[in-house]
């Protein structure tokens, strides 16, 4: 159906419609829940025996009354504020580690012929097959048991930006390879020594890579949620997405927190990969599409 | 060549210190859970003595002399108890004034006679020894407490409670650090003298710097598990002592003659089995406890052969000439291993050494209440595996019907490889169909159909899942709203096997359908048209063009992205943890959630990392499988 004439038949626009209604439903369901200013899980109250209509009403994804008490709410009420800065606190950290610990180490992969350097990088490909429940339970006797790291940040950070780490240096290094090495040798002639050169030469020719790289560190730490769970029980210390479990898993259902809690996580995300999201298909096709 | 001149002196002295100081660690652990075994040993037999001697006392204020005479001559005694049923009978402790009725706080006291009595009662009751009949408590470092039952006439009464501070004994004497420095001076001179010779197939040096190591380590070692030996022979003869000086207190008490083959009855283990010298007749027997250390001592044996062989290897890397050459390495590259340093160490401390740590995990039976044992305490091999793998318990029928057991392995595999092909096909099949849809040449619209319908990707999947949550709420949730105004009957959809899996399927599937879609698009995109104006030409309708167009190739690159989605879905923790948690009642886990719940919610470490490493090898199985597969199509 890919070929002929420009057309756009009526019916394969309706259903395409009606398609992608159905898929943003849940996102506006969130919404309207985050702007309705209540609580309950139903977006308006329903009477007793409800009519066709009025059901018809609960479930269009429009707030009875609109209002931003859930937001202001969220944030001063309660501590998800404190959530939310403990989220960026971790995913900077896991940033800033995470990316530096990949430069050098892509770096001395890309320029150095150096006994260890294949199996190096088999070790770091090899170790993304681990799966993650097998690492759950040692990574917490490690961090909370024998390091005591449990309910700080220095444990989530050091564990995500390690996770993160093989990624990121196979990423940066088929960067810093394309980067031609003649700028390094002249700089070498010139007298700059190898730390001179890649602070100063690789590193800000890089800067695209390593943008990409430092966003996928954050969105890691941002997005994570089982290892937080596990190390952090302190409520002070929950993560944003530890803390949206906990307004509606268990014994709470404060459903409008949460919705308007996650309108503000998910708005940096969604915004910062729809902006990506042509660089992350690239990635994946570009492989195997002849 | 510098390194190659020293690499005698310098492996010998670095393997010998390795196996002195691994073995002494091992020799340090082991002598130091004897003398807590002694310690203990002096401890519960001198309340089973005291204990005994009380069984004939007519009254409460006998009973009390007697147990202030046990106090009186026995210097290691510090205090003792007699409780009967609410009343504390007898006591040394000056501010107790016995006998009086226990008090509010003394409660556990109670509760622990009673568990006493019942496991005795048990024990009599199945003419076996199941239960612990004696309750050590000992922290190590004070006075141990120990607690027996008190038998009057062959009826437990009450308990009698001592605490014991015993004398220091022989064994897990430290040993001293001359011999070990002593030896270790000995191997550097030793090496300093040696000419080794990398190059050389045989070479006099280094088979000399062999013989060194073995005799210095096996010599240390030798020394060490003869201090051992010498330790329990003299805690051995110190018990002995003890119950001599206890059978005179006995006398003295006035319970009358030590009853023959008495000691045997006081020198026990907390199941009351005898542990020492002499049998009931009286006669000297090698009891449990020699056997018992046998086995340290075999222990301690092993690992110090283990510790040898270690040692040899690396006194043979050093005089191989393999340190020589790495220490080479290491200078010529050295900016190179700085800059790798940072991250292969955080690698190895946080994904390499958790990841083998895992592996060696499973085969313990560690949970959350015995993590603090050793290692070696907790080993129990291929145990977990056995039970994971060796259950076939999954259906059982009886009158009232089938019963699935939803906590078996089998049960969990079947639901995860369901649960894994339902979700890849669902995403595959719409991802593909809206490709299609939005391939079609000129199609208007296409930039903002794509931005939409790319959103649940882009959406962080936790919240996906908790949405999904709610708008499946049984009561309020929009989609039993959506049945009811068509007249149907709510469901409850967290109930019910099939319509809890359901929910799981349409969260999953709505997130991961963009991703597919994405993928064949790209892929579509990058079929030249002609091809199909080609195809048009000859005449071939739309289905042949799919088929033998778009479908071949579309191959290479869903095939990467399938298998991809495969290994995503299997490991989809969130989804079925967010979603409907596994309910109900664990019949929706999957084999991840599931290994999780074992581990954070029954605290069974080692059994959930042997779940862990069971998942680890179906996934090997299936990459290896997968690879395989890739192959052949690859060459198609």
């Amino acid at each position: 159906m890919a070929i002929g004439q420009p057309r756009n038949p009526l019916w394969l626009h309706a259903a395409l419609i009606s398609f992608t209604l159905l898929t943003i439903y849940p996102v506006l369901w969130v919404l309207a829940l985050a702007f309705s200013g209540q609580q309950s899980v139903g977006i308006v109250d329903l009477p007793k025996d409800p009519t066709f209509l009025e059901r018809l009403r609960g479930v269009i994804p429009w707030p009875a009354q609109f209002s931003v008490k859930n937001f202001v709410d969220v944030m001063t009420e309660q501590p998800f504020g404190r959530w939310l800065l403990n989220s960026v606190i971790v995913s900077l950290l896991t940033t800033v580690l995470g990316v530096f610990l990949a430069c050098t180490a892509a770096y001395a992969f890309s320029r150095f012929r150096f006994p260890g350097r294949d199996q190096g990088m088999l070790a770091f490909l090899v170790s993304q097959m681990f799966p993650g429940t097998l690492m759950l339970i040692p990574l917490f006797i490690i961090i909370v048991k024998w390091l005591g790291l449990g309910n700080t940040f220095w444990g989530l950070v050091i564990v995500y930006a390690t996770t993160a780490i093989p990624f990121c240096v196979w990423m940066l290094k088929g960067y810093f390879d394309t980067i031609r090495i003649d700028i390094e040798e002249s700089a070498r002639i010139d007298g700059a020594s190898p730390q001179t050169i890649f602070f100063r030469i690789i590193l800000p020719l890089a800067k695209p890579a390593i943008a990409i790289t430092a966003l996928f560190s954050f969105m890691t730490a941002w997005n994570e949620f089982i290892l937080a769970s596990v190390f952090m029980e302190a409520e002070s210390k929950y993560t944003a997405p530890v803390g949206l479990r906990f307004f509606v898993g268990g014994f709470t259902s404060q459903w409008g927190f949460f919705a308007a809690g996650s309108v503000i996580v998910s708005l940096p995300v969604v915004i910062l990969f729809m902006y990506l999201q042509k660089y992350l298909v690239s990635g994946l096709t570009a492989g195997s599409v002849k | 060549m510098d390194w190659i001149r020293r690499s005698a002196s310098i492996g010998l002295g670095v393997a010998l210190a390795a196996v002195l100081a691994l073995s002494g660690w091992i020799y340090g652990g082991v002598s130091s859970d004897l003398s807590a075994q002694q310690r203990q040993r002096e401890a519960v037999l001198l309340t089973n003595a005291l204990a005994s001697s009380l069984a004939g006392a007519p009254d409460a204020q006998v009973v009390g002399e007697r147990v202030a005479q046990w106090k009186r001559e026995q210097a290691s005694i510090e205090s003792a108890t007699v409780i009967a049923g609410r009343e504390l009978l007898a006591s040394t402790r000056a501010q107790d004034q016995a006998p009086r009725n226990l008090q509010r706080e003394e409660k556990p006291l109670f509760d622990m006679a009673g568990e006493l009595r019942s496991a005795m009662e048990t024990n009599v009751g199945e003419g076996a020894v199941r239960k612990k009949t004696i309750h050590i408590d000992d922290p190590r470092d004070g006075p141990i407490t120990v607690s027996v039952p008190y038998v009057v006439d062959g009826k437990v009464e009450g308990m009698v409670q001592a605490r014991v501070r015993p004398g220091p004994h022989a064994v897990g004497a430290a040993g001293g650090w001359g011999l070990p420095l002593g030896l270790l001076a000995a191997a550097f001179a030793i090496g300093a003298v040696l000419r080794v010779s990398p190059h050389r197939r045989f070479d006099v040096g280094r088979a000399l710097a062999v013989v060194a190591l073995l005799g210095l380590a096996i010599g240390f070692q030798q020394q060490r598990l003869g201090r051992m030996a010498e330790a329990m022979v003299a805690s051995e003869a110190a018990i002995s002592q003890i119950q001599a000086s206890a059978a005179a207190t006995y006398a003295r008490t006035g319970a009358g003659a030590t009853p023959a083959g008495a000691q045997s009855v006081w020198d026990t283990d907390a199941y009351g089995r005898p542990l020492g010298l002499v049998s009931p007749e009286g006669k000297p027997v090698p009891g449990a406890d020699a056997a018992l250390r046998d086995v340290h001592s075999a222990f301690v044996e092993r690992s110090f052969w283990a510790i040898t062989a270690l040692g040899l290897g690396v006194l043979l890397f050093f005089v191989q000439g393999y340190a020589a050459r790495t220490a080479a390495a290491l200078r010529q590259n050295a900016t190179a291993y700085a800059y790798v340093a940072p991250a292969m160490i955080g690698m190895l401390v946080l994904v390499f050494f958790p990841f083998f740590y895992g592996i060696a995990l499973s085969f313990t039976d560690t949970t959350l209440f015995n993590e603090n044992l050793p290692f070696r305490e907790r080993w129990i091999g291929l145990g977990n595996f056995a039970s994971i793998l060796g259950d076939f318990n999954i259906v059982t029928r009886s009158a009232e019907g089938t019963v699935v057991n939803y906590q078996n392995f089998y049960w969990t595999l079947m639901v995860t490889v369901v649960w894994t092909i339902t979700n890849v096909s669902v995403g595959v099949s719409f991802g593909f169909m809206l490709a299609l849809a939005l391939n079609t040449e000129g199609f208007r619209g296409k930039t903002i159909y794509r931005v939409l319908l790319i959103l649940p990707w882009a959406i962080p999947n936790y919240i996906t899942a908790l949405t999904w949550r709610g708008m499946f709420h049984p009561q309020f949730g929009v989609i039993n709203q959506v049945l009811q105004m068509f007249g149907f009957e709510p469901v409850r959809w967290f109930d019910g096997v099939v319509s809890s899996f359901m929910t799981g399927l349409v969260t999953n599937g709505w997130l991961s359908f963009p991703f597919m879609m994405v993928v064949i698009l790209g892929a579509l995109q990058s079929i030249p048209r002609d091809m199909y104006e080609a195809a048009e030409v000859e005449g071939a309708s739309k289905w042949q063009q799919l088929r033998r167009i778009t479908l071949p190739l579309l191959r290479p690159t869903l095939v990467p992205a399938v298998v991809l989605s495969v290994v995503w879905t299997f490991n989809m923790f969130n989804i079925i943890f967010l979603v409907s948690g596994g309910e109900p009642g664990g019949a929706n886990e999957i084999l991840v959630t599931k290994a999780y719940k074992i581990a954070f919610e029954q605290y069974q470490y080692a059994y959930a990392a042997a779940y862990s490493t069971v998942i680890f090898i179906i996934l090997l199985v299936y990459g290896y499988f997968q690879t395989r597969v890739t192959r052949a199509t690859e060459s198609y």
